[in-house]
């Protein structure tokens, strides 16, 4: 798979290049990652190791939003890579011993995770972020879609300024209620730097923040809190499957060079109750949850506008996560994957050779002007999957002109269809970006 | 109507074409007076305009605003009131002031952007058309850099700096450097000052300005349909100990009340001017009717009604304050900016100092102040005319035809005059004995009206006995003399109704001046006692920028540490400050080394008489001294118990002296260092007093200091001396004013008894042809007339002694004790009296001889053959 992979890179020459910048970076950062990771004493876990790095690969999408403050550091008042450092900013630097420069560390293989440790913060990577979606229910059938998303990007290594405002890391974050059977979508952002603890993450045990937006650890179950005005969310997540961890030993490839990687995991299905507060009213609430949590640097694919991402959990205990890339030039990015979980937690790699996607059905915002497909056809070959993804309302838009400044579509979907000739039902998420405004390359490249 | 006009034309208009001295005089002594008014007026808007504005801009839309007691607060105080969300999203603000090395000062916020988007407007300048507005998180990334800063545009363009430019910037005693990130347009809080604002990230303006973990104040914006009284209410109820909670208009208002005292002496001073304009209008009018007497009666005898005669006088009296007020419209522009910066180095206040003087040169008169300066004049003009005009429509045809034109009756001495002065005397006593009105001295202004009036009733006594007595003094003179003296004599004594007039509007202005020059000099002197009895430190060092506009604590440890390793350095008195509101006002709170004071230094304590001792026991106690401007603003005494606002909510402390200052009229309440950061956390000074070892050539020491701490931490380092030279040129500047408006005051008035003397002469055309036509000389006439005039200068000199006297000591001791609670010690001047009455003479005498000019030219022929 990993040939196939670098045959096809050969005919891209804007991502050789990327390769090759980011190659030379890597090799600087990754001899002072080696560094870092003794002299802070953060853990053995974060050693690196020069094995082979495996072909396996996934990629959540929501990374790249999160890799916007990355560029935008390059434009950002310190330029100094003693503070922080980012693709861009290594292109510029000579790879080399940078030994004497605290800076973000890299995802390097023979990560070994452990639990529950790892869901909390790891302030060493520039980029993190932990995203829940879920479809609840009220007893008597009422159906909402819930999405709570909190994301840490690094700012300064090591700010030089004493003054608590300084600003390490932002923090930000997105709620959104789905209202199902009243068809209304509510969505809120918030960013923050930690100041005083106005918002934050903490490393020892799972706890992060954004004023009174919070989801922590209690055992081994999740809490989730979210209020904002007359939408609340309070809830208790119970997982019923092992975190997922996607890529092989413990890093997930983003690219075709050894360091364009990420730390990332999921827990496909969380057991979910508590309670929602939709306008005047608040309802007690059952369903399932998905948690996804992604550490790392910055990855950066240009020519990618946007992508497609389902996360859908099946009636017979399966779940499935899958994307696509989109290409600016129309064709799909070979770096599209998904993985199937069977009812036991059993991961299973699904490359981008092995499934396809169809969009129809396609719905305009009248806010952004952007034009979704609202209804997807994923076939499976393989394992038989056929599956018909259809949003359960359309207008499940975010904007986010304050935060992140994306604006994307995130919603509740239902799926149908057949596995190996019986039928099968589910529930989800679907997210889909690169819709609005600039191509999300552009974003990319270029600040936001 | 047509008529009307007609002869307005004729018999008006020619004449004042014809007088053109006379008139221009008149015109001139209105436009005074409307100008001062209106100068006044006019710097009293655009001080305050300019504050406001700059408050508004700088404000946002921020509804309520927390601060601390000593204007800055611990930032963890924040996490105690996660419950403020609720209300709206606070933002916590930095803000300071940094000099430019061009000398220019900015206003400096240091702001959380993420948050204060939502309060403030701050649009950046785009270098592209096609970039759109920056997200909050890019608007922070361009600040997080300590040493970024965020320019406006009208400030960065004319000097040449951009988008990458370096500047230095000086911060309390610290220069730093910065890069411009970016240029704010002309919009919200880039306003304030003229555009001399930088915008800062929270953090990196906390480590400028030197305040970790402090925080100035939070604004917040509250939530759509929330009623900002109730919730100020509920916040104020919730906050911890130590936080206040106000509208963002109540610093307005705190300023308003600071200047309106200075506006309120100012406009006292300046209706003088105008006074005086009125009675030159009475005085242009009366010369007018005189010497139109035969004219009227022909007029009269034609036909032309009574009130035709009067409105064509009132006409006169009309047109010249039209003319008068719209050149005085004009004057009060041009003398608004002297204004204005007399104000501002009075308040002290930097921040409108800064901005008022820019804005001032822009501020144009509105239709308000026009139709101000023409409803002011206007009616005092008709007022003042209306008597002469009264008297013209009187004239009987026959009358004027027969060229009786005596005019003024003779004068009997009589009580009635100096029965009214004694009773407005008394009234002015009683006055003077009253409370200030709202923080206004107005009964001190009315006893000193009151006084004036009493002293200008004292004129036609005052006259008559003067004419008595230079009637024997001539009689019994030289030859030479003695003809004219007892013609001079007995002319006035003819004339005492009219010269009465003049003599007291004379004796008015003279009087002011004698009591603003004793007062100022008292003040002075006081003063300088002041200065030399405290001023014991042998250097003074202060930042070279104060970081706030109350001198917040800004010198360095290392500074200090630094001095006082000099081997010459005995000891160091540090003095910090902070604004704070005591009842409503504000207030200066200090800290001082009382140990090193009690050593070393010196205050001079009011009460009570074991002051030193007292300040010996307050040591480690709850207790302050206060100025005496604070003893007297909130009546509080020695041992008398004051509340204050203090980290850790309100306080008592024991007042335990009362000491003498100049330096501030707000109120000062300092207490010994040790209590003071016990109850407000540790400060840095704001300014240090250096005491060196006997024997120290304090010139070399401040040398020394200035070049081993100078250049690094900015700070100014000030010997003894230079200190008490700079306090005596502050105070004179400050009362630059004052003198100016004596000098318009003093100009009016001579001009008066110029035109007094005309009128006279011109009344008397016939008895000087006589006199002509017998055979006196010009010479004989001359002296006659400056005779008069020395006269006219003595009576009104001794009128203006007496009143000049008695409005000083209401001066001294109401005024200024109502609107600054100074203690004066009254100073007599008795050289400057004997000067000035020398000077007097001399200008009435010099004032004499245009009007003896023009007596030389009457065509004695002509009268003598009507004769």
């Amino acid at each position: 798979m990993r040939d196939e992979w670098f045959c096809e890179m050969k005919m891209n020459k804007k991502v050789m290049a990327l390769m090759i910048l980011a190659i030379i970076a890597l090799a600087g950062l990754n001899m002072y990652g080696r560094r870092f990771g003794r002299d802070e004493g953060f853990g053995e876990k974060y050693e690196s190791n020069c094995e082979d790095v495996s072909s396996s690969f996934i990629l959540h999408p929501s990374s790249f939003k999160m890799a916007a403050p990355d560029s935008a550091s390059e434009k950002s008042p310190t330029g100094s890579t003693t503070l922080q450092s980012d693709s861009a900013d290594s292109n510029k630097q000579p790879a080399g011993p940078s030994t004497n420069s605290k800076t973000w560390r890299e995802a390097e293989p023979s990560y070994r995770y452990s639990f529950p440790r790892d869901h909390a913060s790891h302030p060493p990577y520039r980029i993190e972020w932990w995203y829940y979606t879920g479809n609840l229910e009220t007893l008597d059938g009422r159906r909402f879609g819930y999405q709570l998303t909190f994301f840490r990007t690094g700012v300064a290594f090591e700010p030089a300024n004493p003054s608590r405002w300084a600003v390490r890391d932002l923090f930000m974050a997105h709620f959104a209620i789905s209202d199902i059977d009243g068809k209304e979508f509510h969505s809120f952002e918030r960013i923050n730097r930690a100041g005083i603890g106005w918002a934050g993450a903490e490393t020892e045990r799972y706890r992060v923040w954004n004023e009174d937006w919070e989801a922590r650890l209690d055992g081994k179950d999740h809490l989730l809190k979210a209020f904002e005005g007359d939408y609340q969310l309070d809830l208790r997540l119970t997982p019923e499957k092992a975190e997922v961890i996607h890529g092989e030993d413990g890093v997930s490839r983003k690219g075709a060079s050894a360091g364009n990687a990420s730390h990332y995991y999921s827990i496909t299905r969380l057991r979910t109750g508590g309670r929602l507060t939709v306008g005047k009213e608040v309802f007690d609430v059952e369903g399932a949850s998905w948690m996804d949590h992604e550490f790392g640097t910055s990855f950066l694919e240009k020519g990618q506008v946007g992508w497609d991402w389902f996360s859908i959990q099946l009636d017979d205990g399966r779940d499935l996560m899958l994307f696509e890339l989109r290409r600016a030039d129309g064709s799909i990015d070979m770096h599209s994957s998904g993985t199937l979980i069977d009812a036991q937690g059993r991961a299973t790699h699904i490359p981008s050779t092995e499934f396809s996607l169809t969009p129809a059905r396609p719905w305009r915002s009248e806010a952004s002007g952007a034009s979704y497909p609202t209804l997807w056809q994923i076939e499976i070959p393989r394992y038989g999957l056929s599956l018909s993804v259809s949003a359960v309302f359309s207008n499940q838009e975010l904007r986010t002109p304050d935060s992140t400044a994306v604006t994307y579509w995130e919603g509740s979907v239902t799926a149908e269809g057949t596995s190996k000739g019986s039928k099968v039902q589910g529930r989800g998420y679907l997210e889909m970006t690169g819709y609005a405004g600039r191509s999300m390359g552009a974003i990319l490249g270029n600040d936001e | 109507m047509k008529t009307y006009f007609k002869l307005f034309r004729q018999f008006i208009l020619r004449a004042i074409a014809r007088d053109r001295a006379r008139s221009v005089i008149t015109v001139l002594g209105i436009s005074l007076g409307v100008g001062v008014m209106l100068a006044i007026r006019l710097a009293n808007a655009t001080s305050l305009d300019a504050f406001r504005a700059a408050t508004e801009s700088i404000a946002g839309e921020t509804s309520v605003q927390i601060t601390g007691a000593t204007g800055h607060f611990d930032e963890m105080m924040l996490s105690r009131m996660e419950w403020l969300r609720r209300y709206g999203q606070p933002s916590p603000v930095i803000t300071g002031y940094a000099r430019a090395e061009s000398g220019e000062f900015l206003q400096v916020m240091g702001v959380d952007i993420l948050r204060d988007r939502g309060l403030r407007r701050y649009r950046l300048l785009r270098l592209n058309a096609d970039e759109s507005e920056p997200t909050a998180r890019r608007f922070l990334l361009l600040l997080t850099d300590p040493e970024s800063i965020i320019l406006t545009e009208k400030f960065a363009r004319p000097r040449g700096l951009e988008i990458g430019s370096r500047i230095s910037l000086t911060m309390g005693d610290a220069r730093r450097e910065f890069t411009v990130r970016g240029l704010l347009l002309d919009e919200g809080p880039a306003r304030a000052l003229d555009g001399n604002f930088a915008l800062m990230d929270i953090a990196a303006a906390q480590w400028a300005f030197n305040r970790l973990g402090r925080l100035d104040r939070l604004d917040i914006k509250l939530a759509p349909g929330l009623d900002a009284d109730q919730i100020e209410a509920e916040i104020a109820a919730r906050l911890p100990a130590g936080l206040q909670v106000a509208r963002p208009e109540e610093q307005y208002g705190q300023v308003e009340r600071m200047i309106a005292a200075f506006h309120f002496n100012l406009n006292a001073l300046g209706s003088i001017a105008l006074l005086v304009g009125l009675f030159l209008i009475y005085n242009t009018v009366s010369i007018s009717v005189i010497t139109r007497r035969e004219e009227v009666g022909t007029l009269r005898a034609l036909g032309t009604s009574r009130s035709m005669v009067l409105a064509l006088f009132l006409g006169e009296a009309l047109l010249m304050a039209i003319i008068g007020a719209g050149v005085g419209i004009g004057l009060g522009r041009l003398m608004a900016s002297a204004a204005v910066l007399a104000t501002s180095t009075t308040v002290e206040t930097f921040y409108i100092a800064t901005v008022a003087t820019e804005s001032a040169s822009r501020h144009s008169v509105g239709l308000l102040e026009v139709l101000l300066a023409f409803g002011v004049a206007l009616p005092l003009a008709l007022f003042a005319a209306a008597v002469p005009a009264l008297e013209a429509s009187r004239v009987r045809p026959v009358e004027a035809m027969r060229g009786a034109e005596r005019l003024a009756e003779s004068f009997k001495p009589s009580r009635k005059y100096l029965i009214v002065s004694a009773a407005l005397f008394a009234l002015g006593y009683a006055l003077s004995r009253m409370d200030a009105m709202n923080g206004l001295p107005v009964p001190g202004y009315l006893a000193a009206l009151a006084l004036m009036f009493g002293g200008a009733f004292l004129a036609p006594n005052a006259l008559w006995l003067a004419c008595r007595a230079s009637r024997k003094l001539a009689a019994r003179s030289f030859r030479g003399l003695q003809v004219e003296g007892l013609l001079a004599s007995a002319n006035l004594g003819g004339a005492i109704p009219r010269v009465s007039i003049s003599v007291a509007a004379l004796a008015v202005s003279l009087g002011m001046m004698i009591a603003i020059s004793i007062m100022i000099g008292s003040f002075r002197e006081t003063v300088s006692y002041w200065v030399d009895q405290t001023l014991k430190a042998d250097i003074y060092a202060r930042p070279l920028v104060r970081t706030r506009a109350t001198g917040e604590g800004d010198i360095a440890e290392r500074s200090i540490a630094a001095i006082k390793a000099d081997p010459d350095v005995a000891a160091i008195d540090s003095f910090t400050s902070h604004q704070a509101v005591y009842q409503g006002n504000p207030i200066t709170m200090g800290a001082g080394d009382f140990d090193v004071l009690l050593a070393h230094g010196r205050l001079a304590f009011k009460s009570p008489a074991d002051a030193r001792s007292r300040l010996k026991q307050s040591i480690g106690r709850d207790a302050v001294v206060v100025s005496e401007s604070f003893s007297l603003r909130f009546k509080k005494q020695p041992g008398d118990r004051v509340e204050m606002e203090t980290e850790a909510g309100a306080r008592e402390f024991e007042v335990a002296a009362v000491y003498y200052d100049y330096s501030n009229n707000r109120g000062i309440a300092v207490m010994d260092r040790a209590t003071y950061e016990r109850h407000f956390g540790r400060a840095q000074p704001g300014s240090l007093s250096i005491y060196l070892r006997p024997g120290a050539d304090a010139e070399a020491v401040k040398e020394r200091l200035a070049r081993s701490i100078g250049s690094e931490h900015m700070l100014l380092f000030r010997t003894n001396a230079s200190v008490r030279r700079e306090v005596i040129r502050i105070f004179d500047s400050t009362f630059a004013i004052t003198y100016a408006l004596e000098a318009i005051a003093i100009t009016v008035a001579g001009l008066g008894v110029l035109s007094t003397l005309i009128a006279l002469i011109l009344e008397r055309r016939r008895e000087l042809s006589v006199l002509n036509f017998l055979g006196a000389t010009r010479g004989r006439i001359r002296r006659m007339i400056v005779i008069e005039a020395v006269l006219i200068g003595t009576v009104s000199q001794a009128i203006g002694i007496l009143t000049g006297v008695m409005l000083s000591l209401v001066l001294a001791y109401v005024i200024n004790v109502q609107s600054f609670g100074w203690t004066i010690q009254y100073h007599l001047p008795v050289a400057f009296l004997i000067q000035s009455s020398l000077l007097i003479l001399a200008v009435t005498a010099l004032a004499g001889l245009y009007p003896a000019a023009r007596a030389l030219k009457i065509n004695a022929l002509r009268f003598v053959r009507e004769e």
